[in-house]
């Protein structure tokens, strides 16, 4: 690409086309967005469509509750259902508050978590901050269920029967109902997984702000909480917005942990209440429910649009100089670490602990040393214990479950991150025009989308070839494809708000020194959004390599993923084995986080040189 | 928002044609259509099953080389594994999807033209008889080998691979005997707050275990006039006495737990003050005690009865590719032909003799589940089945009225 020949027959070639193209190709981001659009119409609309469709019309399972009813046929039978009947109350309101509540309740603790670390590891000096920033994204790649489980370990009181938890064994205190299950569980235990967006964001803005600014209001006598409201905020707004829509969309269509934590006392949510729907191969139901949760994200993101839409945006990554001096933490510096490491041992070491634990332990529950077993790991079968599933490395079909997994996971990654920065691209040049909106608004429906439609609907649509398009039904390709799409509302929002704080002027320059758009995105735009690329690389790669409803529908022995082997065991409710393969899926998860990281980190400096 | 979904409008009315093409849904006929007829003819299945000749299939099999089952368990795969080491030509390749998504993706490919899967084995009666029998989305197959040593019920109109059933357990650390006789006392102030369940909604057989307990109301109204020699009055807005047990269950602080494990445990563990009565799966309950040091007691007798028996059927897909494999794999999992009730059967059961006898009923025989067979010895974990009153989940009330016992669920709970 760098050699002359290649460079001057790119320049015949536009010379060609030229006259044609001149002012569209000042403008990629038009050219951008009519593919996107045509793009995203047939792989995200169209599965929409057909789910407002079903809702519309009458179902298999309807004509159970409405004899004389025709499959097919028009109706408003779901809406009425929902939303005007004497199952409103019970199968949409309260589920519908109580999701909502969930959603906000952990969205604030998990901002004020995630943005309280992003500083103090970016801005601070703290120590070890290589290591700590690294691990302190665990809790995310760890099943939210783990901690759940944690949870439930030392919380649990007498209510669910079996062993009461450590602090009532231990202490004779029986714990009320309201802090075994619930609400306040779900919420701690959701926040604790999900400030990882908001630390991923907030760390990547506040590593673009230039500590210059910061000290240009202290000289001007700012107070530091002046320069906080005043300077940080404004700047790391789009990554708070992101973090905000992210996390409360993600939290209130969740599914494990409040079906562990919430059943006991009937604490039911909207994707609990789905689930169980879709179970019952209700669809009709379970879609409107599902629309539900579409429209509120919808109405979360354009009130983060208002709110950051009226303010100019801040753009920080300028050509010039750039330094950032880290605050001195003093006195606080010991009691932080504390902290921290108090936070790490609770909500990593303990959880990964107890999974690995309980992988030795011939019976659940109890921690003798002659109980102690390798048996789920190396044994051959046995058929008196765990219906004679021999351990997983004896197991032929984990080696191709990791290999494909991984597969998965880093393809998706690369993708993602691709797509996410050129969809960044396309809605911030954009910006402000419907088409912008638009393709942020599309983007971004995926992530509300119930997995198990999205694939049951994937899998009619591509099991026959469309247009150019062969039949992809049973291939690993359209299991990519699908994770992909899904995984679309997170890398377009890490593009979204890394490319926000690019400065217009620098491509600019270069495009007017008639620097191709594919040079000036690999030389420029790439490089300075660096870190938001990063974030969403690993943001997917860990959803992809986590990813279990979308997929069991589309596997076979051939592509079976560590998530679907998971999923097996914990239905034959042979835990010590779904334990211990989710146990290597973890390791797999932080060895290649800690890997693309060293990787990228090594890569994008000698860009950087060549830049 | 506004232009968004101007634009779905737009979409909506272009591309209606390309969406919905595929999913033309078939209504049943009579007889099968024309290509499923010609395969049915050829691979001698379904209507044309006439006369099985073993060796044909046997040789046809091999040819055939492997066989695709969807099924509701993971323990399918272990029975594929012996089954190879007899027949090495043919490859078993099992999908453990649950019931739920067996059914899901089944019906998802086959209205898209796609014909994968040879074999369907899994529980949901109403599912299974109305949406796939009824819909010729599979044929019923009873191997000549076995049909006389099944019974009616476990071959006609579905074959049944395993039985299973919801059971009632007390912890025998805590009581001496069962602590109830009736299952109205379930819903007294006793034991409010001490009765779990597994989740109706989580999986499909536990909620045919409490739809068929509603569906015997009658019963239901004759037991409660034995527990308190009084006329049941009935609460407002409760259709009858199955609804009625029901809902004071429910309003009596019924504990809903994820899982059956979960459920054995809570009632079955060691060293409990005051462990909750548990309705759950009998697999867990019996394999449990075994497995896991647990000390749950099956209550029985209990008034009106003891539990809710639910089959796993097994069938032969519709156009299944290898149909001569999947009736060989089908008449292994239901045991050696020759099986007779005197045989003593020996643990480890999936080695030696024992899985010679039990072939593809090995990996069920220690999970509380009993073989159709009539002649299959009776495994320890079920030795009480036959003295047990359980009543059977009827297919035809689970299609018409287990939405309706689901909605009923669903409101109660959430109140």
């Amino acid at each position: 690409m760098d050699s002359p020949f290649s460079i001057n027959r790119e320049i015949q070639m536009q010379q060609k086309i030229q006259f044609y193209t001149s002012k569209l190709k000042s403008k990629p981001e038009i050219i951008l967005s009519i593919i996107f659009v045509a793009v995203f119409a047939f792989l995200i609309v169209v599965p929409f469509v057909q789910m407002i469709y079903t809702t519309l019309t009458y179902q298999s399972y309807d004509l159970r509750l409405e004899r004389g009813a025709e499959e097919g046929a028009f109706t408003l039978f779901h809406y009425k259902r929902m939303f005007n009947s004497d199952l409103t109350q019970s199968l949409f309101l309260k589920p519908f508050l109580n999701s909502i509540k969930v959603g906000v309740s952990v969205t604030l603790i998990a901002m004020v978590v995630g943005s309280l670390l992003a500083w103090l590891f970016v801005r601070t000096d703290i120590p070890y901050r290589k290591f700590f920033q690294t691990i302190i994204v665990v809790p995310y790649m760890i099943p939210s269920w783990v901690i759940a489980l944690a949870w439930q370990l030392f919380f649990q009181n007498t209510r669910t029967g079996g062993h009461a938890g450590v602090i009532t064994s231990l202490f004779g205190l029986n714990i009320p109902d309201w802090l075994s299950y619930g609400f306040i569980p779900i919420v701690i235990c959701l926040a604790l997984h999900y400030y990882s967006y908001t630390f991923l964001l907030m760390s990547g803005a506040l590593r673009t702000i230039d500590s210059e600014l910061e000290e240009a209001g202290a000289i001007e006598g700012m107070t530091r909480s002046q320069i906080l409201r005043k300077i940080t905020f404004p700047l790391v707004l789009p990554a708070l917005g992101s973090s905000f829509v992210l996390t409360v969309t993600r939290s209130m269509g969740t599914f494990g942990t409040p079906a562990l934590l919430g059943l006991p006392v009937r604490f039911f949510t909207i994707p609990t209440q789905i689930y169980a729907m879709i179970n019952a191969r209700n669809m009709g139901d379970g879609f409107v429910l599902a629309l539900v949760l579409i429209i509120l994200a919808a109405t979360f993101i354009s009130i983060n649009n208002k709110i950051i839409g009226v303010r100019k945006s801040f753009v920080t990554m300028k050509g010039k100089g750039f330094r950032s001096s880290p605050m001195k933490l003093g006195k606080l510096r010991p009691f932080l670490i504390a902290a921290l490491v108090i936070l790490i041992v609770c909500l990593i070491v303990f959880p990964i602990v107890m999974l690995a634990l309980s992988t030795f332990m011939l019976l659940p529950d109890d921690y003798s040393f002659s109980n102690f077993t390798t048996h789920f790991w190396t044994g051959e079968s046995d058929a008196t214990i765990s219906s004679g599933e021999p351990g997983v490395f004896k197991n032929k079909g984990i080696i191709g479950g990791i290999f494909n997994s991984i597969k998965l996971g880093v393809i998706a990654a690369v993708v993602n991150a691709f797509l996410g920065l050129l969809i960044g691209y396309t809605v911030v040049k954009n910006r402000g025009t419907k088409l912008s909106q638009l393709i942020e608004g599309i983007a971004f429906a995926p992530y509300v989308f119930p997995s198990i439609a999205f694939s049951a609907i994937y899998l009619s649509m591509f099991s026959r070839s469309v247009g150019p398009i062969p039949a992809l039904y049973g291939t690993f390709s359209l299991m990519v494809l699908i994770v992909i799409v899904k995984n679309l509302p997170f890398s377009s929002r890490s593009g979204i708000s890394a490319m926000l704080q690019v400065d217009k002027s620098l491509e600019e320059t270069a495009s007017i020194q008639g620097i191709p758009f594919v040079k000036r995105f690999r030389f420029i735009i790439l490089p300075l959004c660096k870190s938001g690329f990063l974030s969403g690389m690993i943001l997917t790669f860990i959803t992809a390599m986590r990813e279990l409803s979308l997929v069991i529908l589309l596997v076979t022995p051939s592509t079976r993923l560590l998530t679907t082997m998971i999923f097996a065991y914990e239905t034959q409710e042979q835990e010590q084995h779904s334990n211990a393969v989710t146990l290597i899926l973890l390791m797999i998860i932080i060895i290649a986080n800690v890997l693309i990281r060293v990787f990228v980190n090594r890569k994008s400096e000698n860009t950087m040189n060549l830049g | 928002m506004k232009k968004t979904i101007l634009f779905l409008l737009v979409v909506f009315m272009l591309f209606p044609a390309a969406v919905f093409a595929g999913g033309s849904k078939e209504k049943p006929k009579e007889g099968y259509p024309p290509e499923m007829d010609a395969w049915a003819k050829d691979a001698k299945l379904g209507i044309y099953d006439k006369d099985q000749d073993w060796d044909e299939i046997i040789e046809k099999a091999k040819q055939e080389g492997s066989v695709v089952v969807y099924a509701s368990s993971s323990r399918i795969a272990s029975a594929g594994a012996e089954f190879s080491k007899i027949y090495p030509e043919i490859k078993v390749e099992s999908f453990d999807l649950g019931s739920v998504k067996t059914f899901e993706k089944t019906i998802q490919e086959q209205d898209a033209g796609l014909y994968n899967a040879d074999i369907i084995t899994t529980g949901g009666s109403g599912n299974y008889y109305f949406e796939l029998l009824e819909k010729n989305r599979i044929v019923n197959f009873v191997p000549s080998t076995h049909a006389d040593n099944i019974s009616r019920e476990n071959k006609d109109p579905l074959l049944v691979r395993i039985n299973e059933a919801i059971v009632f357990m007390y912890n025998m650390e805590n009581h001496e005997s069962q602590p109830i006789n009736n299952l109205w006392e379930l819903t007294t102030e006793k034991y409010r707050g001490k009765v779990v369940i597994k989740n109706p909604l989580a999986s499909l057989s536990n909620l045919m275990g409490i739809a068929t307990i509603v569906q015997h109301a009658d019963e239901m109204e004759k037991a409660y006039k034995k527990f308190s020699g009084e006329k049941l009055v009935l609460s407002e807005g409760v259709p009858d006495a199955g609804y009625e047990w029901l809902y004071r269950l429910i309003h009596n602080d019924l504990v809903i737990l994820k899982s059956g494990g979960g459920v054995a445990k809570a009632s079955g563990q060691k060293g409990q003050k005051n462990a909750p009565i548990a309705i759950g799966p009998l697999a867990y309950g019996a394999s449990y005690n075994r497995n896991k040091d647990y000390v749950n007691g099956i209550m029985f007798p209990l008034e009106p009865a003891d539990g809710v028996i639910y089959p796993t059927y097994m069938s032969i897909a519709r156009q299944a590719p290898h149909p001569n494999a999947a009736k060989l794999f089908t008449a292994y999992l239901l045991g050696n032909p020759d099986v007779t009730s005197d045989m003593k059967i020996e643990e480890p059961y999936t080695e030696g003799e024992s899985v010679k006898i039990l072939q593809g009923m090995a990996p069920y025989y220690f999970a509380g589940a009993m073989s159709p067979l009539k002649t299959m010895p009776v495994a320890p974990d079920v030795k009480d089945w036959d003295k047990m009153n359980m009543w059977t989940v009827d297919p035809e009330f689970m299609w018409y009225d287990g939405p309706k016992v689901q909605d009923f669920w669903m409101k109660e709970t959430a109140e």
